[in-house]
């Protein structure tokens, strides 16, 4: 059931997810569009999500946004007001330190990541929540593989020490499997769909970061049942919970929206196995959500074993 | 010539790799339904393309797992290409032989031909040197009337863009002339016949007289394009009903087959326990001329009317094997529609993952073509008429049971 409209407010607009936003000069979207957005959302009782540039957007604007419930999406900088997700880049890494964050996006290349897990550890101490969105991980090789765990694991030793001492900062690769008891997937195109600056629906920002002429009819979106999780013959098996199953990383890697990449597969199963060891070193510690347990697992792909199922 | 040995298409079916080399895009042929939409004289395969693909593919050998290989030569026409394909199957013999490779002596050359060079010198020089390792089929339609009105010899000049299209002049007779040595060479070929809504009217006079020619296996479909008109299921059923009591007065029975009667179609199907995809693209692999690889012939671009072609790599970078992910998972109830999954017959429905491909609304394989579906109807009641009225008269002869031990048992044709 679709839940969430996503508006981009101008093409320079901050990324949240794996997609690079390709667009660099400034383009808002129509007020008319705007108006248009909000409408749509009010008729089909969609909770907005508004993703801001990195400057003070105009009156007008603000006026209109403020005419509706909504959650905001914006870019860290000096002198932004508050979010509900505030997304950083690799600056943040480099000394800028940012005030006390609810939710916050750190959107990271592999090398960033894998270099920097100590000042990622100090960040995630701030937070409420951190989502880390590794933005080349579709690339990632098996060496790489190798790297991603050490990360986890470094993290994870953070965190141990954190949920020890009584705080629970959460972590999507590492906490989220460990609470969820379902799969907690982006559902783009199920779930939220996007209205980009030059007024046209998409299924998701990479959509239209991607090809501007990928946009949809959101009310009657083609092959929709592709994007549900029970027409995807891998994940539907799947218990890597915390994985987001990115439609669009699905069909640049793979050319069917319904079906990961053995890249994607590896690394949500690395995730999910590190959630799992992170789990049993608090437990070796004290008594920590008994209730759920997280199977250890012989294979990183589901792939390798689908013809057990 | 001495017969050469069985030709079995089914061979080792599920265990053999299917490997195909589109060797050309070109043909003397011009067929009004065929699905090649961009057949043309300009992509001829290379001895050096081919020779890279060889060896890409033989040094391979922990990829290619399967306990046997089917080399699949297509094309357009591939008899056309003769002399290349004959450097081609001297050259896999050679490398399997000095790679001790498991594929050697666990292989079969496998080639589909419209037959009008089939005695040619170079052509039965190549099936004498090759006759143990060899099926061939030939390709007629039936009639006269009905083999030339779709199978007829392309224009004499290809257009500006080296696209060939069809003339007006029919085929039937350069291919009939070489049916009876085929036949002597290969007794128990059987032909393909394809169905397409013109075409309608003579299926019942068009098996009988394959029949007549000698060709005791005839495998026929009906085309998984939206070709069908109002009424053409209806006057389907009429046809394989005459056709039915042809085979069951005539007694064709007990020598002869023809694949639309089969006792394996026409069932509820089980979304568990019968939901393997239908279609072998994603198993098999074709090569072009430009070195490209695809999961199927079907996705190249000639084949395809209104998507891009689905490119899978090349022989130079290899395989993505990520892009054969989709085609490896697909099962039979993620891609139908739910009238598909409710159907009280759905068993023997097939659809080819190509066309799904090139009609779907979006660029999907996940989009079952549903344009057979009343022809598919049609067929079934036809089929049951058939073993109905088969099975009575059977049992009022009292022959039923020497029938079922010794029938001739045609399993639905799987891609």
């Amino acid at each position: 059931m679709m839940q969430y409209l996503v508006i981009l407010l101008d093409d320079t607009s901050v990324s949240y997810c794996h997609a690079d936003n390709p667009y660099s000069v400034r383009r808002l979207i129509g007020l008319n569009d705007l108006r248009a957005g909000i409408l749509f959302a009010m008729k089909q009782n969609l909770m907005i999500q508004f993703v801001y540039p990195d400057y003070e957007l105009p009156q007008e604007y603000l006026d209109l946004i403020d005419t509706i419930d909504h959650h905001d999406i914006k870019p860290w900088y000096a002198g932004a007001s508050p979010a509900d997700v505030t997304v950083f880049d690799k600056s943040v890494l480099a000394g800028v330190s940012p005030v006390n964050q609810g939710v916050a996006v750190l959107r990271l290349t592999k090398a960033e990541l894998f270099e920097n897990v100590e000042a990622i550890g100090k960040i995630l101490l701030k937070m409420q929540r951190l989502n880390i969105v590794v933005t080349d991980i579709e690339t990632i090789t098996d060496e790489e593989l190798k790297s991603y765990a050490a990360v986890l694991e470094g993290l994870a030793s953070v965190l141990k020490d954190e949920y020890l001492a009584g705080r629970m900062p959460q972590l999507n690769l590492l906490t989220d499997r460990m609470m969820l008891d379902r799969p907690n997937h982006c559902n783009a195109g199920v779930e939220n769909i996007t209205l980009a600056p030059n007024g046209r629906y998409y299924l998701c920002p990479a959509f239209y970061y991607s090809n501007p002429d990928d946009s949809i009819d959101p009310q009657d979106i083609r092959n929709q049942q592709l994007l549900r999780l029970d027409h995807a013959p891998l994940c539907r098996h799947c218990d890597a919970y915390q994985c987001r199953r990115c439609i669009w990383l699905n069909r640049k890697t793979t050319l069917e929206v319904n079906t990961p990449s053995r890249e994607q597969c590896i690394v949500a199963h690395t995730e999910r196995e590190a959630s799992r060891q992170l789990m049993a070193a608090i437990r070796e510690q004290a008594v920590f959500m008994p209730e759920v347990e997280i199977k250890e697992l012989n294979y990183n792909d589901p792939f390798e074993v689908r013809k057990e199922w | 010539m001495s017969i050469v040995r069985e030709t079995d298409t089914g061979w080792q079916s599920g265990m053999a790799k299917s490997i195909t080399f589109i060797v050309t895009k070109d043909c003397q042929l011009a067929c009004k339904y065929c699905y090649l939409v961009g057949k043309n004289v300009k992509e001829r395969m290379s001895w050096e393309t081919a020779k890279a693909f060889i060896d890409y593919v033989l040094s391979r050998e922990d990829e290619f797992r399967e306990e046997s290989v089917v080399w699949d030569f297509i094309g357009g026409e591939p008899f056309l290409e003769i002399e290349l394909i004959d450097k081609i199957c001297d050259y896999l013999k050679l490398r399997m032989f000095e790679l001790n490779h498991h594929w050697f002596n666990s292989y079969r050359f496998s080639f589909s031909t419209n037959g009008i060079n089939y005695h040619t010198p170079d052509v039965q020089a190549f099936i004498k040197k090759n006759r143990e390792h060899l099926s061939i089929g030939i390709t007629i339609d039936g009639t006269e009337k009905k083999h030339d009105l779709n199978r007829v010899w392309k224009q004499a000049k290809a257009d500006e863009n080296g696209i060939i299209h069809p003339s007006e002049r029919g085929s039937y007779k350069d291919v009939v002339r070489n049916i009876p040595l085929w036949l002597e060479q290969f007794p128990n070929a059987g032909t393909k016949v394809t169905i397409s809504s013109a075409d309608i009217p003579y299926i019942t006079e068009s098996v009988l007289h394959l029949y007549s020619l000698g060709i005791h296996q005839v495998n026929i479909n009906v085309v998984f394009e939206d070709v069908w008109q109002e009424g053409d299921d209806l006057r389907f059923e009429e046809q394989l009903m005459t056709l039915a009591d042809e085979i069951i007065e005539h007694g064709y029975y007990r020598d002869y087959a023809c694949s639309f009667f089969s006792e394996h179609i026409g069932k509820p199907m089980d979304p568990e326990r019968d939901n393997q995809n239908w279609c072998g693209a994603g198993k098999m692999l074709a090569v072009d001329a430009a070195g490209n690889l695809y999961p199927c012939t079907r996705f190249a671009q000639y084949s395809l009317r209104s998507k891009k072609a689905l490119i899978i790599g090349n022989i130079r970078d290899g395989i993505n094997y990520n892009l054969l992910r989709p085609f490896l998972t697909l099962d039979r109830t993620t891609q139908s529609p739910q009238k598909c999954l409710d159907c009280e017959v759905a068993s023997g429905c097939a659809w080819c993952q190509g066309e799904n491909y090139d009609a779907a609304q979006t660029s999907t394989i996940y989009e079952r073509s549903t344009a057979i579906c009343l022809m598919h109807k049609a067929r079934v009641r036809a089929n049951n008429y058939y073993w109905n009225k088969l099975f009575r008269k059977l049992e009022l002869e009292g022959r039923r049971e020497e029938y079922e031990n010794n029938k001739r048992d045609v399993k639905p044709e799987i891609c």
